[in-house]
């Protein structure tokens, strides 16, 4: 089973490659449209759009599930219902390619809600409590923008078909699109886990690190970039936008902060997507659409990559993710901390791997055009958070003591293991400049004074800098997290924000229902409808039965008794 | 004594007291009918050998007697005192009372309980169903509206209330009969031919549970908790009760359907919510008696074994008419 999707997602990849060259080059776009059903005025079709950005996305989709089932042969061979995890995995790749090749709103929510369910039956696959209470909270702040996306389907019933890329020149200033552009922002925030729906993301790392690698980190959470750059047109002088600016930019600031205080290593991974998901969020609402969709593909690759190593650092750490106890697994297991440091690397953006083009791309745009001081400020500082978590982790992973056990038996010959992230490696070198040949057929044009150009490089320095003081712990190292416990642990966790959906939502509730429980569906209503009637219609019946159990005279004589009334009535 | 040749000369005549009654030109042959019906029934349910059945047939005789009487009288004070038609009068009223009085139906009904108590399972299916041909017929040839759809009201109020409280099946039937001669005499007053379709209905649902209760010989609400109860009687039970209280896809739906439906056009409202109310008191209590047959764990008496007799074959088939009946009915109206 693993092989053959393994092959068929492969294959698949190659023809979308091919398409997409020969489309970007040609400059082609298809469009199929089957119509299903129309009446009165609805028409519902089932539409296909393939230009060369949903290709592109596919290939890029089919080549990382590709690789990941292929590692999951490997990383879950001792799980019994092995096909049952590659179905769930297939399932979702289908869900996806169906969001992105559908120009049609109708096609989007079966995709978009097919993402949403399938993602929460990943990440519950390990039934333990917290993959339960993980899989429901990611279950259930998706869910949301499901709804969303089903009023924006009710909005646009107004223009007589689901086809939204036809009317964003024409219907610019209605009060419709106003409406439509705000909930398809919100149903993009939920998916791509930005300021108040940001909890999930961290806890959904309860699921299998394959999960995680395809789902967490390239496909499922942008698919709500992907939908906002698909709606580009219409948001681009929305208000909106600039609240989804505001709020983005403060996700890729605030899980920059988290990331340093987190000691999981999977969550410190997952808090580095959520800023990388600001950065794109936030990209794109200021106006750079393409910028955003370049950075969401490197990233995926790279993020990708980052989650298979992680899992073959868990795997050999008999299943312990604390970075607390790993440390010098460089000099033991070198190809995967190969794999593992060109990832990092390409995350903060080192000049000439992947990730530099995309977003040393970002950073001079924010700096060309003119925007606000503070933007300017988070964008630099959220940079410099980005290189201080990576060298903080690459410390304590890699290079500080390792924290164990006395002996122990580090093993990096899983070759099936090792060939699916070497093909991503491949690709997290080259996609970076291979992508920017294709998208931008121009390059921007950027003028930037020297010290200003160079902003990046001081505040990577300067964030690996600190990484490299913070990680140095020693035995008698003081714990200054534990000084500052307050801020710590505001800061650690999420800004509190997570209470939002998980405590804030429950308790109030659940009081409140339980007051209204005990008093009328186990109280008022019961003497009202339940027993109470029960008991009246019983007494009466005990009344009739009195009248019943007579002497047989007296209801003769009460038939004779009413025929004598009857009778003086009538003569009278 | 009680051979079959006495019982079928007098069922004959009682089918043949029926017909005068109900085809006669005066009102005097219509009386003439109804007292031969008393005089035959009288040697059907008397058994001479059983002390409770000669009670049962002496009250029975009482009180149809007493009833006829009195419907003798008002026939012959109507003749000679009032030479109109008109159907709103007191005579009118006296008249019905009388033969309501007959048919056991509710202010007069206090005999029917107690009687019904004493007779077996065969003889109140007569009392039940053939006993209430003639007096409803003569009740369609002159009503008082308004007298009646007070009667109507009672009736339906005393089926359901006085039916809660009961344990033996034979009172249960005959409450549920009190209640359903309510939906019976509406519908005599919407037209003859309703009534007609209603009165089969019923008279053949009623059939298919007091067979049912005369093969396994029960007349005891205790006497259903038995051990090794077929699955197909207790789903038998269960489908004749439900149908009898009128519930959807079974056979008994049907004319309360189209009695509501009449009731709802000519702006019956607050007769069609006691309707409704009271048809939700008598599915509780039929409910009630089959639910428990119905589970998988319920109350069974171990000592307590039901021989199966050759004649128990045709319950599948009607579990299958009252099922399918709703569908097959239609056919009645082509």
């Amino acid at each position: 089973m693993c092989f053959n999707s393994f092959f068929f997602l492969f294959f698949f990849m190659l023809i979308n490659f091919f398409f997409f060259v020969y489309f970007i080059m040609n400059g082609l776009s298809v469009f199929f449209e089957w119509e299903i059903i129309s009446f009165n005025s609805m028409s519902i079709v089932m539409s296909i759009l393939l230009d060369w950005m949903s290709l592109l996305f596919m290939m890029f989709v089919s080549l990382i599930s590709s690789v990941v089932i292929f590692y999951s042969k490997s990383y879950m061979n001792s799980e019994l219902n092995l096909n049952r995890f590659i179905i769930l995995v297939l399932m979702f790749v289908f869900s996806m390619v169906l969001l992105i090749i559908s120009p049609n709103l109708i096609s989007i929510l079966l995709g978009w809600d097919g993402l949403g369910l399938i993602s929460y039956c990943l990440v519950i696959y390990y039934q333990n409590l917290k993959s339960y209470n993980a899989g429901m909270l990611t279950a259930l702040s998706n869910r949301i923008g499901d709804v969303m996306i089903l009023m924006v389907i009710c909005w646009v019933m107004n223009y007589g078909s689901w086809n939204y890329i036809f009317y964003f020149d024409f219907m610019k200033n209605d009060y419709v699109m106003f409406i439509i552009s705000f909930m398809i922002i919100i149903a993009a925030m939920t998916k791509s886990a930005q300021i108040p729906f940001s909890s999930w993301l961290p806890a959904a790392m309860a699921a299998p690190t394959p999960v995680s690698a395809l789902v967490h980190s390239s496909t499922l959470v942008t698919a709500g970039v992907y939908l906002l750059i698909r709606f580009n047109y219409l948001l681009i002088d929305m208000f909106f936008f600039k609240v989804l600016l505001f709020l983005s930019i403060l996700t890729m600031f605030m899980s920059g902060i988290s990331a340093n205080y987190e000691f999981d290593l999977k969550k410190i991974i997952a808090l580095s997507t959520l800023s990388q998901l600001g950065l794109m969020m936030s990209i794109l609402s200021l106006g750079f659409p393409d910028i955003a969709f370049f950075h969401l593909l490197t990233h995926a690759m790279f993020k990708a990559l980052l989650f298979m190593c992680a899992g073959v650092i868990i795997h050999m750490m008999n299943d312990i993710q604390d970075i607390r106890y790993m440390g010098g697994l460089s000099l033991y297991i070198p190809l995967t901390s190969l794999c593992l440091n060109i990832s990092n690397l390409s995350l903060c953006g080192i000049p000439f791997l992947s990730g530099f083009y995309s977003k040393d791309l970002i950073l001079e745009m924010v700096s060309f055009n003119s925007f606000n001081l503070m933007v300017f400020i988070l964008f630099y500082l959220s940079t410099g958070l980005t290189v201080f978590y990576t060298f903080r982790l690459i410390m304590y992973v890699m290079i500080n003591d390792f924290n164990l056990m006395m002996i122990y038996n580090l093993y990096d010959e899983d070759y099936i293991m090792l060939n699916s992230m070497f093909v991503l490696l491949f690709m997290s070198l080259l996609s970076g400049s291979f992508l920017s040949w294709f998208i931008f057929s121009y390059p921007y044009m950027i003028y930037l004074p020297f010290n200003l150009k160079l902003m990046v490089i001081y505040v990577s320095i300067l964030g690996s800098i600190l990484g490299f003081m913070v990680s140095n712990m020693g035995i008698y190292s003081l714990n200054k997290l534990l000084l500052s416990y307050n801020l710590s642990s505001f800061l650690c966790l999420m800004w509190f924000m997570p209470n939002l959906s998980t405590y804030g939502l429950s308790y109030i509730y659940l009081n409140f229902s339980q007051i209204l429980f005990k008093n009328i569906d186990m109280g008022w209503s019961e003497i009202y409808s339940g027993k109470g009637i029960f008991n009246i219609l019983k007494n009466y019946s005990v009344f009739y039965n009195i009248y019943q159990m007579n002497n047989f005279k007296i209801y003769l004589f009460s038939f004779i008794l009413w025929f004598m009334i009857l009778f003086i009535f009538f003569f009278i | 004594m009680n051979n079959n040749s006495n019982k079928m000369f007098f069922l004959f005549i009682l089918f043949f007291s029926t017909l005068i009654s109900i085809s006669s030109n005066s009102w005097f042959g219509c009386w003439i009918g109804l007292e031969i019906n008393l005089l035959s029934f009288i040697p059907l349910i008397s058994n001479s050998k059983n002390l409770l059945s000669v009670e049962t047939s002496l009250k029975y005789f009482l009180t149809q007697s007493l009833a006829s009487i009195n419907f003798l009288f008002m026939i012959l004070i109507k003749f000679s005192l009032l030479k109109n038609f008109n159907m709103n009068n007191i005579i009118s009223i006296m008249m019905n009372s009388s033969l309501l009085m007959k048919m056991g139906s509710a202010p007069f009904h206090f005999w029917f309980p107690n009687i019904v108590e004493g007779l077996s399972w065969m003889n109140n299916f007569m009392l039940m169903t053939w006993q209430k041909i003639s007096p409803m017929i003569l009740l369609s040839y002159y009503f008082n509206k308004n007298f009646l759809i007070f009667m109507i009201i009672t009736n339906l109020i005393i089926g359901s209330l006085g039916g809660l409280n009961q344990t033996s099946l034979r009172k249960l039937l005959a409450f549920s009969s009190i209640n359903n001669l309510g939906w019976m005499i509406f519908s005599i007053m919407i037209s003859e031919n309703l009534w007609l379709f209603y009165f089969l209905i019923y008279s053949m649902m009623i059939s298919m549970m007091i067979s049912l209760f005369f093969l396994m010989n029960m007349y005891f609400m205790n006497q259903l908790f038995i051990n090794n109860m077929n699955f197909f009687i207790k789903l038998n039970l269960l489908i004749n009760f439900l149908s009898l209280g009128g519930l959807p896809p079974f056979m008994g739906f049907m004319p309360k359907w189209i009695i509501i439906n009449f009731l709802l056009i000519n702006k019956f409202y607050f007769l069609t919510f006691i309707f409704m109310m009271t048809s939700l008191i008598i599915i509780y209590y039929y409910i009630r008696i089959i639910y428990s047959s119905f589970m998988f764990n319920y109350f069974k008496m171990k000592w307590v074994n039901l021989l199966m007799k050759n004649n128990m074959s045709l319950i599948n088939l009607s579990s299958f008419i009252s099922i399918s009946s709703m569908i097959l009915s239609t056919f009645i109206f082509m």
